[in-house]
Parts: structure tokens; sequence; C-alpha cells
């Protein structure tokens, strides 16, 4: 179980997260959405540790990063690295001993090729392999379905079923609310740094609807398109 | 310099002082000086060959211009090597050097082939990794150097090729990783930084052990100070790894830059710099890293 409590972040005088209460339980998929720069990249990064921040962010774990895995939305590579050397260093940085890598590589991932040389789609797919064989308890997937291709798409979502299963706790932040759908038990919705509504997976095709109104509105007929 | 938290001029002064130092202190020391000199122009100069800024100047001015201005950077870059050589009286290396770097200019060196360079560093990743894939041709040319020493008895020539691969390894730890390598480690900042010399250590050792032990079989008079000197590089490359993380998660800045070069001037700092590195190492780590 992860509690948030009165999380605020400030990047200089601009403040980016404003007094957001949250829980996420055990075994629970949680779906984050929300324009560009309402706030989800920071929401992750202060969770994980890896942002100072005001407010609390307490666990059942001492040390919550030891047991999460995060999937950044443009993962980073070393250049001269190659794929099956950097799932071995993400998974030597927590004493994971791997065995038969090659039966795990279900993106079938040319793992021998330096990864900086892969696409989008492939680095974000040897990024989520790589958290994968990790063992982690949580995962904070951030955008893990932009520029990946259809098949991915399908095996990303089954994992993430599958997660659930094994009492997983997830957070995914997506702008493709099908797949979120398709996984969360619950969707928070961002707006400028605040959490503005929460939606229990009986009321997703009516925030779906809600969201297209709102967005779309009447804003395509302005284009006056012929 | 401003980034450093430096004032623009003191830090020009600073950064033509220290060059000015180095130089000296590498010609009054060292008989290969003007090669080292040499190497190290052209691997800052390198530097401009970068392909994604060709290719942005590629796209931007036509081709006369594009060499024009890749002939300048290179030229001026290499301004204070040339002036140094030539105070030096080494006319032919300084014409040499410029021959080089407009050669380096001029010459294109990108390629689309994928070859992943085999390196046994590869179940500890990554600044071994990285780092023997960059610089793979130096190791044999250090290891010619050391049976050349042997076989013309001259065993600076050898100690030289020591120090080459101890250079070379050493740059290895001069770029910071992305925090989030560092945050994924499940171990206190302590044990991370313990981790990264141990393996440090182990893989120059791997790399440097046949040097060492061609020249302790060669010049047994000498071992001492091989010894010594082996010691003397753990002792840097150590000091090299707790340097990086005293700026977590920026990278080394100048004035640290400025105290490693001075260390190589006058070692007994290191007795100051260790501790004061590492303590820093361990508060900034903290922030990622948690006992």
């Amino acid at each position: 179980m992860i509690k948030i409590e009165k999380l605020s972040k400030f990047y200089g005088q601009k403040q980016v997260l404003n007094t957001i209460d949250l829980a996420f339980e055990k075994g629970k998929i949680y779906g984050i959405v929300g324009e560009n720069g309402a706030g989800k990249t920071t929401l992750f990064r202060c969770i994980s540790g890896l942002e100072n921040y005001q407010g609390n962010i307490t666990s059942s774990y001492k040390n919550l990063k030891d047991h999460l895995g995060l999937l950044l939305t443009e993962p980073f590579f070393f250049p001269k690295i190659t794929g099956s050397e950097y799932i071995q260093l993400l998974a030597n940085a927590r004493q994971i001993k791997l065995t038969n890598m090659e039966d795990k590589n279900i993106f079938d991932l040319p793992l021998n090729q330096y990864a900086s040389t892969y696409s989008t789609g492939m680095k974000k797919k040897l990024a989520l392999t790589a958290i994968l064989l990790q063992e982690n308890d949580i995962f904070i997937l951030d955008e893990p379905f932009n520029g990946v291709d259809i098949q991915s798409n399908l095996i990303i979502t089954e994992i993430i079923k599958q997660f659930k299963k094994l009492e997983k706790t997830v957070l995914i932040s997506s702008h493709i609310f099908s797949t979120l759908a398709a996984t969360c038990d619950e969707i928070f919705l961002m707006k400028n740094g605040e959490i503005i509504r929460k939606v229990k997976q009986e009321d997703f095709s009516n925030l779906e609807t809600e969201m297209k109104n709102f967005t779309i509105g009447n804003r395509i007929d302005k284009l006056e398109l012929k | 310099m401003i980034d450093f938290g430096l004032p623009l001029l003191l830090g020009y002064a600073l950064l033509i002082s220290a060059f000015l130092l180095f130089s000296n202190y590498l010609f009054d020391n060292t008989e290969f000086a003007n090669y080292i000199y040499g190497l190290l122009a052209l691997s800052i100069v390198s530097k401009f060959s970068a392909y994604a800024r060709n290719d942005f100047l590629k796209s931007i001015f036509n081709k006369k211009h594009y060499k024009r201005i890749r002939l300048a950077e290179n030229i001026i870059c290499c301004i204070p090597f040339t002036l140094f050589l030539f105070y030096q009286k080494q006319f032919l290396f300084c014409i040499l050097l410029n021959i080089l770097v407009m050669l380096l200019a001029l010459l294109k060196f990108h390629t689309t082939i994928n070859l992943t360079i085999p390196t046994p560093f590869s179940k500890t990743p990554f600044e071994f990794t990285v780092g023997f894939r960059k610089t793979f041709y130096v190791f044999p040319i250090a290891y010619v150097l050391t049976y050349i020493s042997i076989s013309v008895s001259n065993f600076n020539l050898g100690v030289f090729a020591m120090l080459v691969v101890g250079m070379v390894c050493f740059s290895y730890y001069s770029k910071m990783e992305n925090d989030y390598f560092v945050w994924n480690f499940n171990v206190s900042p302590k044990e991370f930084l313990m981790l990264k010399v141990k393996t440090c250590f182990t893989f120059f050792t791997l790399l440097n052990i046949p040097i060492l032990i061609a020249l302790g079989v060669s010049f047994l008079d000498e071992i001492e100070i091989l010894i010594i000197f082996f010691i003397l590089c753990y002792i840097y490359l150590a000091t090299m790894i707790l340097a990086k993380y005293s700026d977590f998660p920026n990278e080394i800045n100048i004035s640290q830059g400025i105290l490693i070069a001075m260390s190589f001037m006058f070692p007994p700092m290191l007795l100051i710099l260790i501790p004061y590195f590492y303590s820093r190492s361990i508060k900034k780590l903290n922030t990622v890293l948690h006992d």
C-alpha cells in the first residue's frame, strides 16, 4: 500500500503538483490521465523518490523504491550498450541473477544490437522488459503504449492483467483511454497539478464520454472543414 | 563557467592557468609528452566530428561554408596546443598536429555499419562495457609498447604503456550517468560506491595485468616501482569514482577537475581529497539511495 498525503511540488515559483492525496492498494491497477503538462510524470518521479517534494509518501516497505519498477516516458540509453547489457545492468542493480534471457525476450528484440540504435517503440519495450525482470512488486508505467506497435500493445495489456492476478500494484499513465479502461480498477483525472476526479471501473464509460465532450466540444467545427 | 558557479573571467583565468600548469608538468616530467599532448589535442578536437552536430551544420550551410566552419573550429580549438608545442620548439609535432586536425575536419568517419564490438565486460555494465568499445584500439597499442619496451630494455616506455591504460580507464568515469541508473540500485550509498570501486579495480587489473607481469618478469629490479605505480593507479581510479559522484546528479565541475589535476602534480593531496569526495558523494547519493 502506498499513501500520498498533501503532496506538492514546485519548480522554482511554478507549482506543478498541488496538495495531492491518493492511496494505492496492493493488487490494484490505477490509471492516471490528464493533458500534457498536467503533472503525471512529476507525480511518478516523486513517488519513485527521484524528486524532492513537500508532503508525505508512505508505504508498507522500508524503501519503496527498492520494490518499484519505473518505466520512463522516454527511457535513457547509453551509447554502445546492447539490449542484453541494458537488461543486465538493471538486473545487477537489484542483485537479480538472470537466466535464459533469450527466452524472456518476449518482444523479440535484437538484444545483441546497441540499444541506442533501437526505434522509439523498441526502446520502450526493452526498458519494460528490463523492469519486468527486476521482480518488482510495484510498477509505475509512464505512457507504456506510446510508440509501441499493436502486437506489443496487446502483450503489454496482458502483462498488466497478469500483474493484477499476481497481486502487484500498477500505476499507468496513458493517453489511450481504451487500454486504461481494459486494465484499470480506478482512474484519476489530473489537471494543473491536481487530482480533479477519481473514477471507479463502473463509471469508466461515462468518464470517456465526458472527456470526449469536454475535450472535443465544438473545436473541430471551428475549422470549417470542407 | 557561470553554470559551475564561477565568474566568467576568473573561470577563463583558472582554465588557462590549469592548462599551462598541466602542459609544463607534462613536458618537464615525461619524455613522451609531445605524443601525449598530440593525442590529447586530437581527442578534444575529435568531439567536433560528432555525427549529429555535423549533420545539423550540413543542413544549414552549403558544402563550402560547412568545410570552412569545420576547419576553423578544429584549428581554433588546437591553438593552445599549437602555441605550447611551438614554445617547446616541437615544430614538427606542431605541423603534424595541425595537418591531422585539418584532416579530421575534412574527412568523414561516420559509418552506417551497425557492428557490436565484443567486450569481456558485458556481464557488469556499464562503465567498462561502454568505455572499452570506445577505446578498444588503445589496448593493443599499449601491449605493443610494452613488447617494444622489453625488446629495447626501456623500462620507462613500459611504465608509459601502463599509464596509458590507467588514463583510459580513468576517462570511463568522467561522465555522469542519468540519475535513473543510480536510483535503480537497492544498496546504500556506501555499498554503491564500494561496488563501483570493486568493479573498476577488477576490470582495470584484467586490462593491465599482462603489462604488469611482462614488465615484472623483464625488469625484476624495478618491481617495487611497478607495484607502487600500480597501487597509485588504483588510488587515482578510486578518487575519480568518488569525485564523479560528489556532485551527483551533476557532472564533475571545473573546481573538482582542477583539484584532481592538482593531485596528479602533488599526490599527498589525495589524503585530503579522498575523504572529502567520499563524504560529499555519500551525501549526494543519499538523495536517491537510502541507508
